[in-house]
């Protein structure tokens, strides 16, 4: 009788496929841990302290963002600077903070700005990005949103076009009413804010370099 | 040429930060857990054969 080849033996493949069967459920649950100690959140005392936390605590709303290009990374990440007021205040206290935020995150769920905008990866390509919204120069000083809503502040214009829209035409594209009250807008342009402040390793890729914005030409 | 290991530049330290610097260390890990098991399965099993006369 020739003799019987291992490769052929029924053991030998049943005890591979249980070998890798378990690893991989042990690495699941390895990157499952793994990625919930990353994106827990951060408190007001990191901020303070100028601990870098991937996501930064509430609080972060006091605080100028930027969006700087990080050579060793290759890829631009967010940067938290100085005192900044938000509505006229930089002293929000942590629960006022979430407060807020919660409040946004409850809209942006409820009016499903998901439906047509990608919020942290999730979510349409119809509408633009929310992810690094808050950093989009458009909304700045020098930028068109600002300049059409007339408000003087980043905040103010971007919680005046939530709430009307359509008296602010945008371009093919353009946002429905979706009757939000000026306390959600707050609440959601907080939690646009809060959203810009995550380290998402360069997620939107090119956010940066699209024409007129942070880095661009 | 870049050296296979660079410095660490993840913000949070991490195993799995490591493992993603580049496609070399990944399939090195992978290979280590993963093949080389599978060659000591293959190794008992052969024995074991041939202990049974087949």
């Amino acid at each position: 009788m020739a003799k019987k080849s291992v490769w052929s033996d029924n053991r030998f493949w049943q005890r591979s496929a249980a070998w890798i069967t378990g690893f991989a459920s042990v690495l699941l649950i390895w990157l499952t841990f793994d990625t919930s100690g990353q994106i827990s959140m951060g408190n007001d005392s990191d901020l303070k302290n100028g601990v870098t936390k991937r996501v930064p605590g509430p609080t972060v709303i006091n605080y100028k963002i930027t969006y700087e290009m990080d050579k060793k990374r290759q890829h631009e990440v967010p940067v938290i600077g100085e005192k900044e007021k938000f509505f006229g205040r930089d002293d929000y206290s942590e629960e006022e903070a979430a407060k807020l935020l919660h409040l946004g995150k409850l809209g942006s769920q409820t009016k499903n700005c998901m439906n047509c905008h990608t919020l942290l990866g999730n979510g349409a390509y119809y509408a633009p990005d929310l992810t690094k919204a808050w950093l989009d120069p458009a909304w700045g000083p020098t930028g068109s949103m600002q300049a059409m809503t007339g408000k003087s502040t980043k905040e103010e214009a971007m919680a005046e076009f939530l709430q009307h829209p359509s008296q602010y035409p945008t371009h093919a594209r353009m946002m429905p009413n979706l009757g939000i009250t000026a306390e959600e807008a707050k609440g959601l342009v907080a939690f646009l804010k809060h959203m810009s402040s995550i380290d998402t390793n360069g997620f939107p890729r090119n956010f940066g370099k699209i024409q007129g914005a942070v880095n661009g030409k | 040429m870049n050296a296979m290991f660079e410095p660490f530049t993840d913000l949070v330290p991490s195993f799995f930060g490591t493992l993603a610097q580049g496609p070399l260390t990944l399939t090195i890990f992978l290979h280590t857990v993963i093949v080389l098991p599978m060659i000591w399965i293959y190794k008992q099993e052969k024995a074991r054969l041939e202990q049974e006369g087949n």
